[in-house]
């Protein structure tokens, strides 16, 4: 005799054969033992696995069931707000901080570099713009915020909008503020006898300024050449700038070669590979360089603040001097009047004829290199570094679990937290860069990617760490202690290829890109969750 | 049909006051929607307990899926039973997301098609499932591969038609049996394993 086979007795017990078929076996199934006895067998096992998942066996959690899934939205900003308010601070104290500190111990134009940048900038005319910009921004947030209120299901959108209309009027307040004359070309020239009457925003392979600007100028090009007059600021973001000309205000270039050797009646922020003062220029205020060299024969009427590889200074410096670098040489027709600090590796060079208002006060920073280097302190530091980030870890999965989970989750999906990781250092950068574009926007905005950065940064160690160990040990049981053994085990080995030299930075790259992915997903991730299940929970 | 699992499928009136209440809620009233979802949560996390690895997951997927249902209400059609509809999407919810987690490997490892089909003596089938409580059975079931656990539940918990659970995982029609007896097979295995008689194979060809 002919059986069916278990798959037709299947299909059929689930109705699911075709009626002939059907029919057959039905007629089959009454004359054969083994098949009747085989679908009975079946028809068990289906009762069987029925009953076994419908059991009611547990209850739905009072989470789910609770009001409190509403307060959801509330923790996660507050904890957004938290870290961001948080890295602040210690980007604040640690960060700046210091560097205002140095600046205004320099007597950097009498007031600190804030004020200095800020009520100095470039846009600055514009206060009461600003004012109506803020009013403006602050009424387009809340009306964004108001419509979230209102439609639960603009709710992800709004991070978005926020974020944007955040973008779009840092964009629009320079020209509120300026109203600036554009210019954008291949070569871009004010002649000899021309005179802009306004703020000139040149962008251009080659801007050549030989006329006058009533204004600041601000020029994106790879050569930037000033042989006349601009009455307010120059900001240069360059390949080459030469500024030969007067300028009336300050001049802050980003370039990698910089020569200066005309009048700046102001300040001198030049950041490049090479930053030279020739010998016939003049700043009547202070200078700042970042470089990889410079070269300062001219006339720095205040305080000079550097760091710079190699510093050869053969001119007049007004106030004090404080580098920071590989090494100094004062030639013979240097002159400083106010005290000069240096910090480096070698002991700097003064030659006979140098006029030093007192010897320079030297810190030779390779002794503390080499201190730092020690095993001993390595460990240390390793081991304050590990037990710190089991700490945030412990605490974080202790107090946020679900957040915790979430993000644990996110970095399961390795290649996605990476992109993300990544985006957000590009956006970041970006913002900074924006940030120092736009100079006095710029320093909230660039300073707020920062911190908000900073925190995500230190946490980004503990999720990879985590799913590090889970990946090694086995997914855990829902349990505190196993996720924590985990997240040891995985911080402990995460730390010790960070030791490796070379390797471990990269090591660190890819912990800092993931993590910080994951941190943000999983932030993505609750704030979608909490504005669910919605307001009228059963209580 | 389980009113635990299909809390409509009760009678004609309560049907009546359930479509009533989806419809005020579809309208967007937030009291109606608190009461559909006091009815049909707890079913739903259920679901998901069985459907996913751990507690939290259910947990999680739960709310989401809540989330999903009430954007999703206006595309609710009300000539389908409701619980019906809300399965899928809570299968679709569960499934995407075993999907795109690393359960991957066992999701997609093992040809469905060639799988040699054994014929089990009814005997012995018998014998392994006889006195099976509930728990023991959903240790097994917390064993399985999801790909099966998750044809099993949408069979047997659901109670989905094979067309939509062809449609949730993404199978041919044809292959749901397939499915689902190789879910069953699997099962056998482990509770084989766990202590029972050995099912001998090729019983009756």
């Amino acid at each position: 005799m002919i059986h069916f086979d278990e798959m037709a007795c299947l299909l059929y017990l689930e109705g699911q054969l075709d009626p002939a078929r059907s029919q057959e076996l039905a007629a089959h199934v009454q004359e054969c033992a083994p098949c009747r006895d085989l679908l009975h067998a079946l028809q068990h096992e289906t009762i069987l696995l029925s009953s076994a998942l419908t059991e009611d066996n547990e209850t739905m959690p009072a989470r789910l069931l609770s009001e409190r899934t509403r307060s959801f939205p509330a923790w996660v900003w507050t904890l957004a707000f938290g870290a961001f308010a948080a890295g602040g601070y210690w980007f604040w104290n640690y960060g700046i901080g210091p560097w205002f500190d140095q600046l205004s111990n320099s007597g950097f134009g009498g007031t600190d570099m804030f004020s200095m940048i800020v009520f100095s900038g470039a846009f600055w005319e514009g206060w009461s713009d600003m004012i109506d910009a803020i009013q403006i921004g602050a009424a387009i947030l809340l009306v964004i915020l108001a419509i979230g209120w209102i439609r639960r299901r603009l709710r992800r959108s709004v991070a978005i909008a926020v974020i944007l209309s955040a973008l779009l009027f840092a964009l629009a307040l320079p020209q509120q503020a300026g109203a600036a004359e554009v210019r954008r070309g291949q070569s871009i020239s004010v002649p000899a006898g021309e005179t802009v009457h306004n703020d000139l925003i040149a962008a251009g392979s080659s801007v050549r300024i030989e006329g006058t600007v009533e204004g600041d100028v601000i020029a994106f090009t790879r050569d930037l050449t000033v042989t006349g007059h601009v009455t307010g600021d120059v900001i240069a973001f360059s390949q080459e700038a030469m500024i030969d000309g007067t300028v009336d205000g300050n001049v802050r270039v980003f370039s990698r070669g910089v020569i200066l050797q005309g009048n700046v009646a102001k300040n001198v922020s030049a950041f490049g590979s090479s930053v030279d003062l020739i010998s016939k220029a003049n700043v009547g205020g202070g200078m700042i360089v970042l470089a990889g060299e410079t070269d300062l024969d001219g006339k720095i009427q205040r305080d000079l603040l550097g760091l710079v590889g190699r510093t050869d200074l053969d001119g007049l410096i007004g106030g004090q001097v404080w580098i920071r670098g590989g090494s100094l040489v004062v030639a013979s027709g240097a002159e400083i009047r106010g005290p000069a600090t240096f910090e480096g590796r070698e002991q700097p060079v003064v030659q006979s004829g140098a006029k030093l208002a007192s010897p320079i006060h030297t810190e030779i920073t390779q002794e503390v290199q080499r201190n730092r280097r020690s095993t001993g302190r390595v460990v240390v530091r390793a081991i304050f570094g590990y037990g710190g980030a089991l700490l945030v870890g412990i605490l974080l999965l202790v107090i946020f679990p679900g957040f915790f989970r979430a993000t644990l989750r996110e970095a399961g999906s390795i290649g996605l937290p990476i992109g993300v990781g990544a985006l957000a250092l590009i956006a970041g950068a970006s913002l900074l860069v924006l940030g120092v574009l736009l100079i006095i926007i710029g320093i909230g905005a660039g300073v707020a990617a920062v911190m908000a950065y900073a925190p995500i940064l230190y946490v980004a160690q503990v999720f990879v760490g985590t799913w590090l160990g889970d990946t090694i040990m086995g997914q855990p049981p829902a349990v505190t202690s196993a996720v924590v053994g985990r997240m040891a085990v995985g911080l402990l080995i995460l730390r010790l290829a960070g030791l490796i030299p070379f390797l471990g930075g990269l090591v660190w790259l890819a912990v800092f890109l993931w993590g910080t992915g994951a941190v943000l997903l999983g932030f993505y991730r609750m704030s979608r969750v909490e504005s669910a299940p919605s307001a009228p929970l059963p209580a | 049909m389980d009113a635990r699992r299909h809390p409509e499928g009760m009678s004609p009136a309560e049907q009546a006051v359930a479509q009533e209440r989806i419809a005020l809620a579809k309208a967007g009233n937030a009291e109606a929607w608190g009461e559909l979802y006091r009815e049909y949560g707890p079913a739903i996390f259920r679901f998901c307990r069985r459907a996913m690895p751990t507690r939290e997951d259910a947990e999680d997927a739960t709310m989401d899926i809540f989330i999903k249902v009430r954007q999703k209400l206006s595309q609710y059609d009300a000539s389908r039973p409701f619980s019906a509809w809300l399965y899928t999407v809570a299968a679709n919810h569960c499934w995407d997301l075993l999907r795109r987690r690393k359960l991957r490997q066992d999701l997609e490892t093992g040809e469905v098609e060639n799988m040699p089909l054994e014929h089990p003596d009814p005997g012995q089938l018998e014998k392994l499932i006889e006195h099976r409580s509930g728990q023991e059975m959903r240790r097994a079931l917390d064993k399985l591969p999801a790909r099966s656990r998750m044809a099993l539940v949408l069979r047997y918990y659901a109670e989905m038609s094979y067309d939509d659970i062809a449609a949730t995982m993404g199978v041919r029609r044809t292959f749901v049996g397939v499915v689902l007896l190789r879910a069953r097979h699997q099962l056998r295995e482990i509770l084989e394993g766990q202590g029972g008689a050995k099912l001998a194979a090729g019983g009756a060809t």
